[in-house]
């Protein structure tokens, strides 16, 4: 279960962010973000276990803990 | 033929044996830039007289008996992303109005130290951030897109305007403008070439690679450039790169995915990748049908790594000039300042979980082959594309679609051309290895274009 940002909460959380955004851009920019916030959504699905993030991670690396 | 039409490897074998100058190589290259330049916009900058004086420095010291290698006295040029002393590095974008590179990046030096020419700058989708490189126009057919974001490098090498170029790849941006250009492009494995002086759009996914007319070619730069800079945190030394034996490909097993790759592809996209990876098979490969894991969330981990980064990157002139970017890019920026915590963190986590996954894979072939792109070069406007099985998807996400994943693993990833529509127009095929076995898909590609007639040739532009 999740939840969009209207304009006005998207233009609301950027100026958290210390981005003032013009008054036309709200509608756009949360719609945009909601976009992508569905996409990178799917990641929730993921049982992640134990596994750490690949920060600063060698490509070839395995990590022993790591399932699918 | 002239000098213009010759491939890397053809001119070096030339200069090596004194049958052509630097500076004729050059002079021709440079005419054929002002030829066709007019109908492609594939160049920012052209420095022709920094590059007459380069030229005329290379054939003294080759004259001098001091040859310095394969790639020296070549003319060549570098996405305007990558860092070139004394030259902008615009971006292609009015926020870097009056920027000046201080000092060459780690391409550009060793580039310059192994004798190349450089010719200038070409253009790139505004700071990487798209698929199109919209300023820049196909080789083959110049009302379709150039591809991006290293389009410019692309149509340059397509049209005989470079004999090499440098491009970057965060989501497919070497390889995507290099299949629908009909040219060979090389997103080395993560880390093998430094990116210390390239402008950075996401540092979890940013590769520096060659864009060339041949796989042979593409060898003979990575030699070049790969190696180790402590300035680049993602910097790791990998094995020598200087053999690439040719010969058949008995023994190399080769897999041919059963899902992702050719879901939603041009059916003669699908025809020439298949048909080339048939050919694989006649010199020698095994098949392996494979399935590609995790492959729900290749674009879920693209954007999650990608857009928040991008947005960090940004942060000081997104609040300052935020005007000066073009509005796709804006857009994105904007709502990358919304991406939380936690969903770029899972996206790190999924990211081990595909890179190990992935190395599972490998266990059981040396090879990935599939399409580069879903279909090839679209028309210049088109937003969308309809598939057969009802879905519509924008034009940059379908790009990025088949390319995300070398670049979420890390692992190195050739297109070639193998191919075309029936419109004309290229079609590429993506060969990936595991990490640090880049000389299996030079090699295997290297093969696979010695096995075909006519591998280099330029996109044909009316005179």
């Amino acid at each position: 279960m999740t939840s969009e940002l209207t304009p006005q909460e998207a233009a609301r959380w950027a100026l958290r962010a210390g981005l003032l955004l013009d008054d036309g851009r709200h509608e756009a920019v949360a719609m945009t973000a909601n976009h992508i916030h569905c996409v990178i959504g799917t990641l929730r699905e993921l049982d992640f276990g134990e596994t750490p993030p690949a920060f600063a991670y060698r490509a070839g690396r395995r990590n022993a803990d790591a399932a699918v | 033929m002239q000098p213009f039409e010759l491939s890397l490897t053809e001119a070096s074998r030339a200069v090596r044996a004194r049958e052509l100058s630097p500076v004729e190589l050059t002079e021709s290259v440079l005419a054929r830039i002002h030829a066709v330049e007019g109908r492609l916009s594939a160049y920012v900058t052209v420095t022709a007289d920094a590059a007459l004086a380069a030229a005329a420095r290379a054939e003294r010291e080759i004259c001098a008996g001091g040859l310095r290698g394969p790639l020296h006295g070549i003319p060549m040029a570098l996405k305007d992303l990558i860092d070139a002393a004394g030259m902008p590095t615009t971006a292609s974008s009015h926020v870097r109005a009056g920027h000046v590179a201080e000092r060459d990046s780690w391409v550009a030096q060793r580039l310059d130290a192994a004798g190349t020419v450089l010719l200038g700058k070409t253009h790139t989708h505004e700071f990487a951030y798209g698929l199109i490189t919209p300023q820049t126009h196909n080789a083959w057919d110049h009302s379709r897109v150039a591809g991006g974001s290293s389009g410019g490098s692309a149509v340059a090498v397509a049209a005989g305007e470079a004999t090499f170029a440098m491009g970057t790849d965060t989501g497919g941006s070497i390889r995507v403008p290099a299949a629908l250009n009909g040219v060979v492009g090389l997103k080395p494995t993560y880390g093998l070439v430094p990116r210390t002086g390239v402008t950075s759009l996401s540092w979890s996914l940013d590769h520096v690679g060659p864009l060339t007319r041949t796989v042979q070619d593409a060898a003979l730069v990575l030699s070049a450039i790969a190696g180790h800079d402590p300035r680049d945190p993602a910097s790791v030394s990998g094995p020598m790169l200087d053999r690439f034996p040719g010969g058949d490909l008995r023994g190399l097993k080769v897999g041919v995915p059963r899902n992702h790759y050719f879901d939603r592809v041009a059916p003669e996209t699908e025809e020439s990748v298949r048909g080339a990876i048939e050919r694989l098979a006649e010199l020698g490969a095994e098949l392996v049908a494979v399935e590609v894991p995790m492959a729900r969330y290749v674009q879920a981990v693209q954007w999650g790594l990608m857009v928040p980064e991008a947005t960090a990157y940004h942060e000081r002139s997104l609040r300052a000039t935020p005007d000066r970017y073009a509005a796709d890019v804006r857009l994105l920026l904007e709502a990358g300042e919304l991406t939380s915590a936690g969903d770029y963190l899972r996206a790190q986590r999924a990211r081990t979980m595909m890179r190990d996954a992935w190395a599972r894979m490998f266990d059981g072939i040396d090879v990935l082959a599939a399409p580069t792109v879903p279909m090839t070069a679209v028309e210049a406007g088109q937003e969308a594309v309809e598939w057969a099985d009802g879905t519509t998807e924008t034009v940059s996400d379908s790009y990025v679609r088949l390319c995300a994943p070398a670049n979420i693993t890390g692992v190195p990833a050739l297109t070639l051309p193998v191919g075309h529509d029936r419109a004309g127009l290229p079609v590429g095929m993506q060969l990936m290895a595991r990490p640090f076995h880049d000389a299996t898909v030079l090699r295997v590609g290297r093969v696979y274009e010695e096995s075909v007639a006519c591998a280099g040739r330029l996109a044909p532009l009316p005179a």
